[in-house]
């Protein structure tokens, strides 16, 4: 089939020049000095000894790590029960919260960041009906509270949609027969459509922490200007202060954590459910 | 009977189910003994799943009651019932190996780990999978995930096994053996097996009780040799092995008349006159010379099957039309410039059908064709002129090309004639149809061909369905035909009898079959 | 039963809320009369019409859909026919090729985003409408091989054979045979990719430039202050994304219907549908391009300056609109603008290699582009207004003849506080070291500058705000990040001005001119200049070297120095004028600025200082603000 073989070939080409080139450079820019150009490369190491030698940085990162994992949390708890009713609604009325979901998901996320602005802002609508109740007006915008809030509010949709299509696709009969060997509702949760439903959490984990983790933009919008997360060191390295290098290296540390982490999820989704896999093909 | 000493362990009283509106069963009553192998045999939609999901407790009657060892177990959900059930697909848990599997009800039960290892390699024993305890079901064949999910319903001891259509995804050879398979392991553990399936050769070999049912309904419930030679209709005869089955009338207590003849019969309690089925199996019809049998015959086609001759005989011959086909010489019409040729053929139309015909139906009728003579590429017909009458005569009309190139056929309305065959209850109707000798010549299927060119068609004269025509015979070799008029004949399928027998018999051979009066077993005719 | 089924009904109506509330408040506020968004004053289009008279708007909605589009188009396409390819490829190349593939979705955005920045800035590619589109393209066609493979998975191999041995060619096997067959996954990738492509924001704001915007990266911009057009705009959004998703939807039932009738009838019932829609985002599309163009001649600019464009890069929300549309319709020109958060981020443009006929930097910054050679003189004959500058701006230190810059607007830093909830004896006793003190803690606002909050603590500190030793700047890093983990302060950048005119908190650090909107929005709210001195500051027009348009830039220059540009300028954007009449026509007793102590700055006090570029100090006191923030 040498005739559709050739169809790649531009695709090769194209791929060569805008994807591993753009990432070769961030690694050459990482490992040089700034201030260099072609003639005088200068390779060194500085960039990285820097942002593991520095308190703060390495800081932010624990934070950003931090809080990307609570997301994720926060998604699972909120997002399986969700799943788990959607899945188990008669067919017409599961597409149409299937559509209701995913349809908030085309709408710029930016513009429903900034919606919640106007809701949670110190004079917003919930600290006004918390005045009109009697209760102090409680600071909510540009806290920790309001940047989870807005990342689970951009991401969850991710998590439900996967947990949902992975409990959707659960054989019937297992559950048949779980209850048929005994199990009672609870037990047949536990033992059968939970560990089967696993795969689901877990593609819908790296959905929602690889985001959380490196989003610069919900922490601008929702953390205030002040707000860094290490998203916002590489956008400010980039943008404002106009060290690339070190900015590079920074990329270059986030990409690897997202790759060892995508690693590790990866290995226990196949150690645990390689063979629900391959079931759910045949 | 021996019923009276088993135990009556099952009782459905009356079930009724319907999803959304639509009636699956339609009040079942039916009782199940100890240690009973009792299959639900019948085609998918019949209700027999419905009813075994009763019983396992996944769905819910609308209607009636089952008893369970003298309790009724309608509002037990299915975790607390003494039955266990083997899944159509296995539906063996994928995150669990072979022992987990097999322990999982155990663990339910919160036993104790020594017990549940004994009771689980005692099961991988009883179904010859010992040493599978640490494999991963979903890499086992067919069989072996079917012999897991036997044993992890057994493992739990219950009264009563529930196997719905365990066999159906495995392959021909694997289904003989699981059926020897399971038939052991019911003898072995002594507790009642109810199995559902749409096999009936299965059924026949396992059971020792079948229930066959239909739409919703019990239709006979019987051992199998009183299933296969006692059918109580129609359907069951059917369904159950392969079967001649024929029309007749009772005329009095062991006296049956179909085709037209009288025969000697055993069966009895009918009343005088009163229409019914009459069914003779394969094997019991004998291939005897002509007039030395009970009715005279042809054989129509002979199949070997095997073990046997799968033979098709013909006793009464179907209805017959014979039109005239007039064979032309080439008449396509060449362009001036020779760049085109365009051919038709007039044809006959029934009167009642002139209005039907429109200019599609027209070029196909009068088998329109232009086409580059260069390269034989097709053109297409751009023009089509015509004017038509519902009176009976002659019409001219005329097919052209966008080049011009025109022919003129005519369009015969007749009407129609047509051969009624009221014992039958049939009718057949063909038309005389005018072809070229090269239309003859490069037909691939001249059979089929000739039905569309006459436009052979018959039907039923009670409700005008259609009527298959089994036969086309013709008097001419197509390959060497010349121009002249030939005789064409039409036939619908006359009483064919299927004939087992290991006697081999040359297809036309003119013969007779013979049969005993035991062999003719009379039904009732259904929807009584 | 019932009861779990009022749980179930509960749950999923909790969650649906959480998703749709915020979108329907948004929807609601954009018809609010006021700027208000709590309380809904009335119905009132008034963002709408605004949204539409704004030409950034309308240009960002017509890249982003020209974008979307064509980056769909492409990127199905070469994504679909190398899915094929790669189907039919020998193994080891599917393997590789998918890998790459899946980096861009699997790595961050934002390291995507950098990568290509940097590849663009590496070939010297001027970022703008096509460095976007081809990321876009680039980052779409993933997607497109991820939802079609999977489609072509489970196809029959031998299904481009059979074609073939039926007598097909290749392309007529894969149009007529293999893509029908995977048109599901190809129409999924398709609405993935132009809805990745719609929403973009990260990679967008790293590969665009020269003024050319989508929706994502305009409303960052406009993010910082309350600005209900946005909800227009984003009404707007949704409207047009609920229709499309609705016709998607209901074609398929529609066809059913048809089905009824002749296949033939709903074949054309659904090309005409589908030639309606076209027509009508084509036409759209046109309405919104001839919407921003201008409409005069640009015959006459090109040949008077030789070009019909000019290209200004200029602090965000820092001019009057109608001016620059003036300029646009008086010379026949169209003006590409730009606008930048800071001084740093303008400069990394420049650096960039970007090219700009005006820049309006600060006056430390332009020292430094002087000091780098950055800079051409102006020609002060086509700037005659010159001499209507206000006098104190005429000894400005790094460029006090004017030769390189004439200043736009100037002003002060300075304290902005609640009149009734701070003592005005502690500030004037403590200076800038009331943002030390514990009375107010949980109350104040800080600034994301960092040179303006070294400046604070510099100067509470006593030393010069352009000091290069080390250990004052260490000194003053302690200061402030004492100030920030003791006193709960929120850092913010350009949100202050509207949350310091709602009330929201007692003091926050100023300039002055958003502070004069502050004032004349909030009665209660004083400006205060500590007698430590502060940062007397002025931004100015300059022309880099590189400048495609020097003649066109001298004209705006000169232009935007007239007496009435200068009026509406200063009346739209809050700040001092630099024109001497109109600095003291707003400024007096019947000026719109009379009673407002922020708009007039204070001149002629010792210990008020202008920044001066400082290579040393600069990085420093960088690394150490941004520990600073990340200490809080």
């Amino acid at each position: 089939m040498k005739t559709f073989k050739r169809l790649t070939y531009p695709y090769i080409l194209w791929i060569a020049a805008m994807i591993v080139i753009p990432m070769l450079l961030i690694v050459l820019y990482a490992l040089t000095k700034q201030g260099n150009d072609v003639a005088t490369l200068q390779f060194t190491l500085e960039n990285f000894i820097r942002f593991f030698t520095d308190v703060d940085f390495l800081s932010t990162l624990w934070i950003s790590l931090k809080i990307a994992f609570l997301t994720t949390i926060l998604c699972i708890l909120i997002g399986y029960p969700i799943a788990y009713l959607i899945a188990n609604s008669k067919p017409k009325q599961r597409n149409l919260y299937i559509l209701l979901i995913t349809l908030p998901m085309w709408i710029n996320m930016l513009v429903r960041t900034y919606a919640w602005i106007g809701i949670l802002s110190d004079n917003g609508l919930i600290n006004y009906v918390l005045q009109l109740l009697g209760f102090e007006p409680q600071k909510l915008l540009y806290t920790d509270f309001a940047v989870v809030l807005g990342m689970v509010y951009n991401f969850i949709p991710f998590m439900i949609l996967q947990i949902e299509s992975s409990l959707a696709k659960l054989d019937n009969s297992l559950l048949d027969a779980a209850n048929d060997l005994g199990a009672d509702r609870f037990h047949r949760f536990m033992k059968v459509t939970l560990p089967l439903s696993l795969p689901g959490v877990i593609s819908g984990i790296t959905l929602v922490f690889l985001p959380a983790v490196s989003s610069f933009v919900i922490p601008k919008l929702m953390g205030g200007g002040g707000y860094m997360l290490i998203g916002n060191v590489i956008e400010n390295q980039f943008i404002t202060v106009g060290e690339w290098n070190f900015g590079s290296a920074i990329s270059m540390i986030m990409a690897c954590i997202i790759m060892i982490s995508m690693y590790i999820t990866r290995k226990l989704d196949k150690s645990d459910d390689a063979m629900a896999r391959k079931r759910g093909k045949a | 009977m021996e019923m009276n000493e088993a135990k009556r362990l099952i009782e459905f009283k009356n079930i009724v189910k319907d999803f959304d509106g639509q009636i699956v069963l339609k009040g079942i009553s039916l009782d199940i003994y100890e240690n009973e192998f009792v299959t639900l045999l019948g085609p998918s939609g019949c209700g027999k799943t419905t009813l075994l999901r009763i019983l396992a407790g996944f769905l819910k009657q609308n209607e009636g009651r089952v008893i369970f060892d003298g309790e009724e177990i309608s509002d037990l959900p299915p975790y607390k019932r003494e039955l266990n059930t083997v899944f159509q697909k296995y539906a063996l848990f994928p995150h669990m190996n072979v022992y987990e599997n097999i322990a999982f009800g155990l663990k339910i039960k919160k036993m104790s780990k020594d017990v549940i290892e004994q009771k689980v390699m005692k099961m991988l024993k009883l179904i010859n999978l010992e040493g599978f305890e640490q494999r991963n079901v979903t890499l086992l064949s067919g069989g072996q995930q079917q012999r897991i999910a036997i044993a992890r319903a057994l493992v739990n001891e219950p009264k009563v096994l529930l196997l719905d259509e365990p066999l159906a995804a495995l392959d021909l050879k694997l289904r003989k053996e699981m059926q020897y398979e399971l038939k052991r392991i019911q003898q072995e553990v002594g507790i009642t097996f109810i199995y559902v399936t749409h096999d009936q050769e299965e059924a026949l070999t396992m059971s020792d009780k079948i229930v066959v049912m239909k739409d919703g309904e019990i239709q006979q419930v019987g051992s199998p040799t009183d299933i296969y030679n006692e059918p109580q209709n129609r359907y069951v005869a059917n369904f159950i092995g392969e079967s001649n089955i024929i029309p007749g009338i009772m005329l009095e207590d062991k006296r049956v008349r179909f085709d037209d003849i009288d025969f000697d019969c055993v069966d009895v309690g009918f009343k005088e006159h009163e229409p019914v089925d009459v069914v003779i199996r394969p094997e019991d019809l004998d291939i005897v010379a002509q007039d030395s049998g009970k009715m005279n015959g042809v054989v129509k086609s002979v199949l070997f099957k095997g073990v046997h001759y799968e033979i098709m005989v013909e006793t009464v011959p179907g209805t017959t039309v014979s039109v005239k086909m007039n064979v032309t010489k080439e008449h396509d019409v060449a362009s001036s410039d020779a760049k085109e040729r365009i051919s038709a053929n007039h044809f006959f139309v029934d009167l009642e059908d002139v209005k039907e015909l429109n200019d599609a139906e027209i070029i196909a009728r009068a088998d329109a064709q232009a086409w580059d003579p260069e390269n034989d590429e097709y053109l297409s017909i751009s023009k089509i002129e015509y004017e038509l009458k519902e009176e009976v005569g002659n019409y001219p009309v005329t097919f052209s090309t966008a080049g011009g190139t025109a022919v003129t056929v005519n369009i015969m309305v007749v009407e129609q004639k047509y051969v009624e065959n009221p014992k039958k209850n049939e009718a057949i109707s063909a038309f005389n149809f005018f072809k070229s000798v090269d239309e003859i010549k490069e037909s691939v299927a001249l059979d089929t061909d000739l039905k569309t060119w006459a436009n052979a068609q018959g039907w039923k004269l009670s409700d005008e369905s259609i009527v298959e025509i089994e036969d086309v015979e013709y008097d001419f070799d197509p390959d060497t035909i010349s121009p002249g008029v030939y005789q064409v004949t039409f036939s619908t399928k006359g009483r064919v009898f299927k004939v087992h027998t290991t006697d081999m018999s040359e297809e036309g051979a003119e013969i007779a079959l013979n049969f005993y009066p035991e062999d003719i077993h009379v039904m009732s005719k259904i929807g009584y | 039963m019932n009861r779990r089924k009022l749980l179930r009904r509960f749950l999923l109506g909790a969650i649906l809320l959480f998703f749709y509330f915020p979108i329907l408040y948004m929807l609601i506020f954009s018809f609010n009369d006021s700027r208000s968004l709590t309380s809904f004053d009335g119905f009132s289009l008034r963002w709408y019409e605004k949204m539409l008279h704004d030409p950034n708007m309308l240009e960002a909605i017509y890249y982003t859909l020209v974008t979307a589009v064509i980056a769909t188009v492409v990127s199905t396409a070469v994504g679909t026919i190398t899915a094929i390819g790669l189907s039919k490829s020998r193994r080891i190349v599917r393997e590789v090729v998918s890998q790459i593939n899946n980096l861009p979705i699997m790595n961050p955005e934002i390291v995507t985003a950098v990568g290509f920045m940097l590849f663009y800035v590496s070939l010297r590619i001027e970022k703008g409408f096509l460095t976007m589109l081809l990321a876009h393209i680039a980052f779409c066609i993933p997607y497109v091989i991820l939802s079609v493979m999977p489609k072509l998975r489970s196809l029959d191999d031998n299904l481009a054979e059979a074609a073939m041995d039926l007598g097909a060619t290749p392309w007529q096997a894969m149009t007529k045979v293999i893509v029908p067959q995977i048109l599901p996954g190809i129409i999924s990738g398709a609405l993935i990719a132009f809805t990745m492509s719609f929403d973009d924001f990260t990679i967008s704001y790293f590969v665009t430039g020269n003024g050319v915007k989508n929706i994502s990266t305009l409303v960052w911009t406009m993010s910082k202050r309350i600005n209900p057009s946005i909800n227009a705009l984003s009404t707007i959004i949704v409207l047009m994304i609920t229709i499309t998703l609705l016709l998607v939807n209901l074609l398929p039932i529609i066809k059913e219907k048809t089905k009824t009738k002749t296949n033939r009838i709903s074949k054309h019932a659904t090309g005409i549908v589908a030639l309606c829609f076209a027509l009508f985002i084509t036409g759209g599309l046109y309405w919104l391009k001839s919407g921003t163009k201008s409409q005069m001649s640009s015959e006459d600019a090109i040949a008077r300056f030789g070009s019909d464009t000019l290209k200004i890069y200029n602090v965000g929300e820092y001019i009057d609109p109608e001016i620059n549309t003036a300029f646009e319709a008086q010379y026949g020109v169209k003006i590409i603008y730009d606008t930048f958060d800071s001084n740093e981020l303008m400069y990394t443009k420049l650096q960039g290699g970007e090219r700009y006929d005006i820049l309006v930097p600060s006056d430390y910054m332009i020292e430094r582009l002087l000091k780098e050679e950055f800079l051409q003189p102006l020609n002060h004959d086509q700037i005659p207004n010159i001499i209507n500058l206000a006098e104190p701006l005429n000894a400005l230190s790094y460029d006090p003849d004017h030769i390189y810059s004439v200043p736009y607007f100037w002003g002060t830093v300075g304290i902005v506080y609640n009149k009734n909830n701070v003592d005005i004896e502690d500030l004037e006793k403590e200076g800038y070291n009331i943002f030390k003190n514990q009375k107010y803690k949980g109350h104040i606002y800080m600034y994301d500058s960092e040179r303006d909050s070294f400046m604070m603590a510099l100067k509470a500190l006593g030393y010069s705000m352009n000091t290069d030793y080390e250990d004052q700047l260490r000194e003053a890093y302690e200061w402030l990040k004492e100030a920030v983990s003791t006193m709960e302060p929120e850092i913010v950048t350009d949100e202050v001005i509207d949350a310091m005119a709602n009330g929201n908190k007692d003091m926050a650090l100023v300039y002055s001119g958003d502070a004069t909107y502050i004032l004349s929005e909030n009665e209660d709210m004083g400006y205060f200049m500590p007698k430590e001195g502060t940062n007397l500051w002025s931004d100015a027009m300059v022309i880099p070297k590189n400048a495609p348009n020097p003649k066109l830039a001298n004209e705006y220059i000169n232009f935007i120095l007239e007496y009435e540009n200068s009026m509406k300028n200063t009346e739209f954007v809050g700040y001092a004028s630099t024109n001497d009449e109109v600095l003291e026509e707003c400024s007096g007793s019947e000026g719109i600025y009379a009673d407002n102590e922020a708009y007039l700055p204070r001149t002629g006090y010792e210990k008020d200082e202008i920044f001066h570029y400082n290579e040393k100090s600069r990085k420093l006191i960088s690394e150490l603000w941004t520990k600073v923030k990340i200490a809080k």
